[in-house]
């Protein structure tokens, strides 16, 4: 049909907030309309007189419009195609753009034609509970058969399979006010805060604000609703403190003034704009909050309620007026309160046809129409409606042909916002549905949302409620003259339901959940609100029973004879209209996904070919792969030795680096540390352990002693943020008495280890001349400040954790990167090698030295050697826990060496220790190993482990067993350190 | 970042090509960082003590106070980030003698990376992830925060009506942010100018 | 939640960490039944319904702990008071 744009045959000559100079084609279902701006998807399909939207969830019943706005359960559409496809789109918030793709879901092969329409004649199979009776057993069959199958048979849209290619961002707000909702009450309240100059914030989900106001042919002063509302919105851009922001949905409402918004930045176009997002979620802080945002109608309940043609009263209306739509020729219009006879005059004034308006209650009707006093029984027609089935209130039944049934059950306030508390709505028996009830703080709500369902009653309230809100935050304030509106009616005695009906009676329209269902679940004992929601998954759908839920809450109560404020209301949670995974993640995706933190030399490593791996929020060099290497098993046996040998250099830069000051800088690291820190001199480094309170390792690292008051403490990379978190709760909180001041120096200095045999010859060509780094002068376990020769201040410390003779050397952060090229330039000689994390790992479980895998929080000192440290003669962290019993079992699991007994067998960490001989269950688990590496210095796997009673059992056999990589190993348990027990080559 | 040089944004257009760029950007080269922590009960006594030495007493709630010598930013209760571009290459010696026996002074030069920002855009670049009112009638010149964006700690002052901004962010995470902001400010196009106070 | 920080004013509470009780104290090591002490300090917390006081930590702020009176049921925020001014131990 390319080309040949049907011409719009339910389009009304004139009228309309739409602008006809500007015509857009679009396909629908693979065929090209043409709407104008201006329109939803929604509209342009009405005026092109499109009235199957949609296959039901459940019975792939055919569905058609019935709302105008947000709430609407049936018309959900796919969006677009490719990776851009979005399934579940309501069509009646779907701006119009030329070109967009849209095709109906849920339905196969075609729309019209559905194979699965036959789940209509397998009804019973899917009412109420079905999941849970249907789908219960035998378990195994779930994932092959069961959900496919329902996957396929009752299933909303398509999702996008490849990555989306669109931008989502969020942004933060804040605002005096924020109003929620731009119809009358909205406008009146923005305008009114507005001219008071409180920082306003006004939110409107269409984009056209306006709300009903749009809506109605209803005139104020005199002149037609929406053009007072243009008027109010140009107003309120002119106020340089007013924000609106319209196609933008409030979602959430949280603690402390804080609301979730959610920004349609383009999705009115077919792709974003380059640089812009798609759609920004805002984060909103205001100080008060006017809800504004209206009130849902809601449908009637009769046999067949769902069939395309049966729309509501307000739709109706709003297709009419708003987008010179005409939704049926001949109408019949159903309505329990006086906006039937505003929709049949309406219709009149459209040009329609209305051939009967049907209301229970003795009410004036409108002109030229037939009134007649009963209900609307029973909607009649296949894939459309074709008449109804009248109940006259004298009994007699008459049919009478329509194509078009607006209908109105009264309007129910979109108060979930209130809601979002734990508020729970307030039965009002002379409106005749909830209303908010207890407000969370800050807010004040207004409008219909509020039970105001006349203009002129909106329009006060909003007014009313910006002042008082200008008032609690010291804004003086003057009422914004409110014009005069039309007559208004609002008489209503609710129906709830047809008595009597025929056919399927739906209430939730998208869960496909009719009146029967409710009635069999309290049949079953399913009576509070509740139980009924989940067992019939009423208001569980992607529009939260926005039209279904007081309906619902109508029928269960009278079949269990309760009121309806005694039957209460569901819970409402956030987000009030779904939010797409997208906009939630935000930037925080792919390399973004949280932020890296890089050292100094990181560039420097690049160049060196080095593999990178994250450790925490580091990027760090693994290894340093080279030609000839085909696995990182080679280049790491390669770095160790070399170091081993030669001399090696690590970056170690990212440990946690804290500068202690203070008088009483020697007493904090006695209450920090669980061994002891007078003695230490000026000059001099010392290993240093921490534990919890609760007596378990948290954390170790050296502590050197730069002047009389002033420490340097260093953390393990991974605690380095909690270490420093824990000691502001012991300085702050414990022991505020304290002179102690202590900064992170994490990001000052880059820190490099310089690592083996001939690391003093190393440092000797890059330090100043007159420094004395011989054995005597600057001795293992030396901190001391220095100059290099190129006059960069230094920090060197005589500290190893390969167990070679090392040092660990730090610079200005800036200088990191220099310092490590110059100790490469002036190595060569020597045959230097840098090492990455893999090669460092081998090296200190060749000697033994616990990291993070021992400290794992549920290791203690006992457990790791460290028994002996544990000073008896003061306090500190964990002093008196770490005594208990338990803690100091020797039965606990302990630090062991392991070896292969089968020197080229393989093991590794995660691993579970066993007694030879004993199958390897939970029961008889005696340990696991903590870490494993090849030892390039002994030429076979080592590893260490804790395992119970291990200091006695060096010299046992025990069996390694390793289910997840199918490994069964018998190992050597042995002391620990495996190279230089005497530690000899540290000391040279 | 280049070899021999400590610059770590490099001058040119990111994003939106055409018109004015929303966001400039420079970074604040040549300035020596210090973190100052008065001794327990000695606030009182620090601030004076810069005031009689420098002539700007430290600021004791969440503001910035500077001459053209040194400026102090409030950075926690009795706490202050030191900067400075006359320090000669020690800080830690430039501010001892008026304040050493009063705080703890920490030479932070290189721990950080400082910016400023300005252009049309800048409230609504640092909106998408600064959790914090930059409104003139809530944050204004002088005005300090201590906050994050994208997971990333920020250091944050306003040093002029325009709006213009200094924010200071810890080395490492600094290309993160730096991305961040970059992305932030590409709908209204992003200038990297020439670093202030170079050389 | 937004925690009104006394240095920092109103913040998200994201920048906070949250330890609980604020209203326990580090028992005396020396006493002889010590090691009963410590295990409550370490392990045991009321779980109230209603007004509490609790430690919160401003880590993404000015790094301050804080005591914060909340309600649990409605997070209400009273009082908010830097931790040292309560005394230590
Ligand atoms: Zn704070």
């Amino acid at each position: 049909m390319s080309g040949g744009a049907s011409t719009q045959p339910r389009r009304l000559a004139s009228g309309g907030a739409i602008d006809r100079s500007q015509p857009l084609e679009f396909r629908f279902d693979g065929r090209t309309y043409t709407g104008y701006a201006g329109d939803t998807l929604a509209s342009a399909l009405v005026a092109n007189g499109v009235r199957l939207l949609g296959r039901s969830f459940k019975y792939h019943r055919p569905r058609g419009l019935l709302c105008a706005g947000p709430e609407e359960p049936n018309a959900l559409v796919e969006l677009r195609d490719g990776a851009r496809r979005e399934p579940n789109t309501r069509a009646t918030v779907v701006e119009l753009f030329g070109g967009l793709e849209a095709a109906s879901q849920n339905r196969w092969p075609s729309l019209a034609f559905d194979v699965l329409a036959v789940n209509r004649w397998l009804g019973p199979v899917f009412a109420a509970g079905f999941y849970y009776k249907t789908f219960m057993w035998p378990a195994a069959f779930w994932e092959r058969l069961y959900e496919p199958l329902i996957r396929r048979a009752a299933g909303l849209g398509r999702i996008a399979t490849g990555p989306d290619p669109d931008g989502y961002e969020k942004s933060y707000a804040f605002c005096d006010l924020l109003v929620i909702g731009a119809g009358p009450a909205g406008l009146a309240a923005a305008l009114t805060a507005g001219r008071a100059g409180l920082r306003v914030l006004l939110i409107d989900e269409d984009f056209l604000p306006g709300g009903r106001l749009n809506a109605e042919r209803q005139l104020l002063d005199g002149r037609p609703a929406r053009e007072w509302a243009a008027a109010a919105v140009a107003e309120l851009g002119s106020l340089p403190s007013v924000r609106l922001m319209r196609r933008t949905t409030v979602v959430g409402c949280y603690d402390h003034g804080v609301y979730g918004a959610l920004e349609r930045v383009h999705d009115h176009r077919p792709a974003p704009p380059p640089f812009e997002p798609r759609q920004r979620l805002w984060r909103i802080a205001c100080r008060h909050c006017v809800l504004a945002s209206g009130a849902y109608e809601r449908p009637l309940l009769f046999g067949d309620n769902d069939l395309p043609g049966v729309m509501l009263a307000g739709a109706v209306r709003t297709y009419a007026n708003r987008f010179a739509a005409l939704a049926g020729r001949r109408a019949v219009v159903f309505a329990d309160n006086d906006e039937g006879a505003v929709t049949a005059a309406d219709l009149v004034a459209a040009g329609a046809d209305v051939v009967a308006l049907v209301d229970p209650r003795t009410a004036p009707g409108a002109t030229g129409v037939e009134r007649i006093a009963g209900v609307v029984r029973r909607a009649i027609g296949g894939q459309g409606l074709r008449g109804v089935e009248i109940l006259a209130a004298d009994g007699s039944v008459r049919r009478i042909a329509c194509d078009l049934l607006a209908m109105s059950g009264g309007w129910s306030p979109a108060l979930q916002l209130t809601a979002h508390h734990g508020g729970r709505p307030r039965w009002d028996d002379r409106l005749g549905t909830f209303l908010p009830g207890t407000l969370p703080a800050g807010m004040m709500v207004a409008g219909a949302a509020n039970g105001d369902f006349t203009t002129e009653a909106a329009l006060a309230a909003g007014v009313r409620a910006a002042l008082a809100a200008a008032a609690a935050l010291g804004h003086a304030a003057a009422p914004v003259a409110l014009p005069s509106v039309s007559p208004e009616s609002v008489g209503h005695r609710p129906l709830w339901e047809v008595a009597g009906t025929r056919g399927k009676c739906f209430v939730d329209f998208q869960h496909d959940v009719a009146v029967t269902d409710i009635e069999l679940a309290e049949r079953e004992g399913y009576r509070a609100a509740e139980h009924m929601k989940r067992y019939t998954t009423l208001g569980m759908a992607t529009d939260q029973g926005k039209t279904a839920s007081l309906n619902g809450l109508a029928v269960l109560a009278a079949r269990t004879g309760r009121s309806i404020a005694a039957t209460g209301t569901t819970t409402f949670r956030p987000p009030v209209v779904p939010v797409a995974i997208g906009a939630l993640a935000g930037t925080h995706r792919g390399r973004d996904f949280r932020p890296l933190r890089l050292t100094a030399a990181h560039a420097w490593a690049v160049e060196q070919g080095a593999i990178f791996m994250e450790t925490g929020p580091w990027l760090r060099a693994q290894y340093f792969p080279r030609p000839g290497e085909p696995t990182w098993l080679e280049s790491v046996t390669r770095e160790v030795n070399a170091t081993r040998q030669a001399v090696g250099v690590c970056d170690v830069s990212t440990l946690g680096k804290i500068d202690l000051q203070g008088p009483d800088a020697c007493e904090f690291l006695e209450r920090l540390y669980v061994n002891g820190w007078r003695t230490l001199a000026v000059g001099r480094a010392r290993y240093g352990l921490m534990l919890r309170e609760d007596g378990m390792v948290m954390d170790d690292g050296t502590v050197s002693r730069l002047g009389e008051h002033r420490y340097l403490i260093t953390t393990t990379t991974a605690n380095a943020v909690a270490v420093f978190q824990h000691m502001q709760w012991c300085h702050q909180v414990l022991w505020p008495g304290l002179d102690v001041q202590f900064v992170s120096v994490s990001d000052q200095w880059a820190q490099y280890s310089v690592a083996g045999p001939r690391a003093r010859e190393l440092l000797r060509a890059v330090v100043a001349a007159e420094h004395d780094l011989s054995n005597e002068a600057f001795p293992y376990m030396a901190a001391g400040t220095l100059r290099l020769r190129d006059d960069t201040v230094a920090r060197l410390f005589r500290i190893s954790f390969s167990g070679e003779h090392a040092y660990e050397i730090a610079v200005p952060a800036r200088a990191g990167e220099r310092v490590v090229r110059m100790l490469m330039a002036a190595g060569a000689p020597l045959g230097v090698t840098p090492y990455g994390l893999e090669a460092l790992g081998a090296m200190r479980i060749e000697k033994g030295h616990v990291a993070g895998n021992e400290l794992s929080g549920q290791t203690t000192a006992h457990d790791l050697g460290f028994g002996k440290m544990l000073s008896t003669k003061k306090d500190y962290i964990g002093a008196v826990l770490a005594r208990r019993a338990a803690l100091t079992d020797p039965d606990r699991p302990r630090l062991v060496g392991l070896a292969p007994v089968g020197r080229g067998d393989r093991f590794g960490a995660g691993a579970h220790l066993v007694r030879r001989g004993v199958e390897p269950v939970a029961a008889a688990d005696e340990g696991y190993v903590t870490s494993a590496a090849f030892s390039p210095t002994l030429g076979h796997w080592i590893g260490l482990g804790l395992l119970r009673r291990g200091p006695e059992r060096h010299g046992e056999r025990v069996v390694a067993f390793d289910p997840l990589r199918g490994r069964r190993t018998e190992l050597e348990v042995r002391d620990p350190v495996f190279v230089d027990p005497a530690g000899e080559r540290l000391r040279v | 970042m280049s070899e021999g040089s400590n610059s770590v944004l490099i001058p040119g257009r990111t994003g939106r090509a055409d018109g004015r760029a929303g966001l400039l950007v420079r970074e604040c080269q040549g300035l020596a960082l210090a973190s100052l922590v008065a001794r327990r009960g000695r606030v009182r006594e620090a601030a004076e003590a810069a005031r009689a030495a420098f002539g700007v007493a430290l600021p004791l709630v969440a503001r910035a106070a500077g001459n053209e010598r040194v400026t102090f930013v409030w950075a926690g209760p009795g706490q202050w980030l030191v900067e400075t571009s006359d320090a000669r290459g020690d800080i830690e010696a430039f501010l001892a003698p008026a304040l050493g026996s009063l705080a703890a002074i920490c030479d932070q030069s290189d721990s950080r990376v400082v910016i400023e920002l300005a252009g049309t855009a800048v409230r609504d670049v640092l909106a998408k992830g600064v959790p914090i009112d930059l409104h003139p009638r809530a944050f204004g010149v002088g005005d300090v925060a201590l906050t994050a964006a994208h997971h990333v700690g920020l250091h944050l002052r306003q040093v002029s009506e325009e709006p213009r901004y200094r924010i200071s962010v810890v080395r490492s995470y600094f290309g993160s942010f730096r991305h961040w902001l970059e992305s932030s400010a590409a709908e209204f196009g992003c200038e990297v100018l020439a670093p202030l106070g170079a050389g | 939640m937004r925690i009104p920080c006394p240095h920092c004013g109103l913040r998200g509470h994201e920048e906070f960490a949250y330890l609980g009780d604020a209203t326990l104290r580090r028992p005396d090591p020396a006493a002889p039944d010590a090691e009963r002490a410590f295990a409550e300090y370490a392990y045991r917390r009321d779980n109230p319904a209603g007004r509490h006081r609790e430690l919160w930590y401003h880590a993404q702020g000015c790094g301050t702990w804080l005591v914060v009176e909340r309600d649990t049921l409605t997070h209400e925020i009273g009082r908010v008071t830097e931790a040292r001014e309560q005394g230590g131990s």
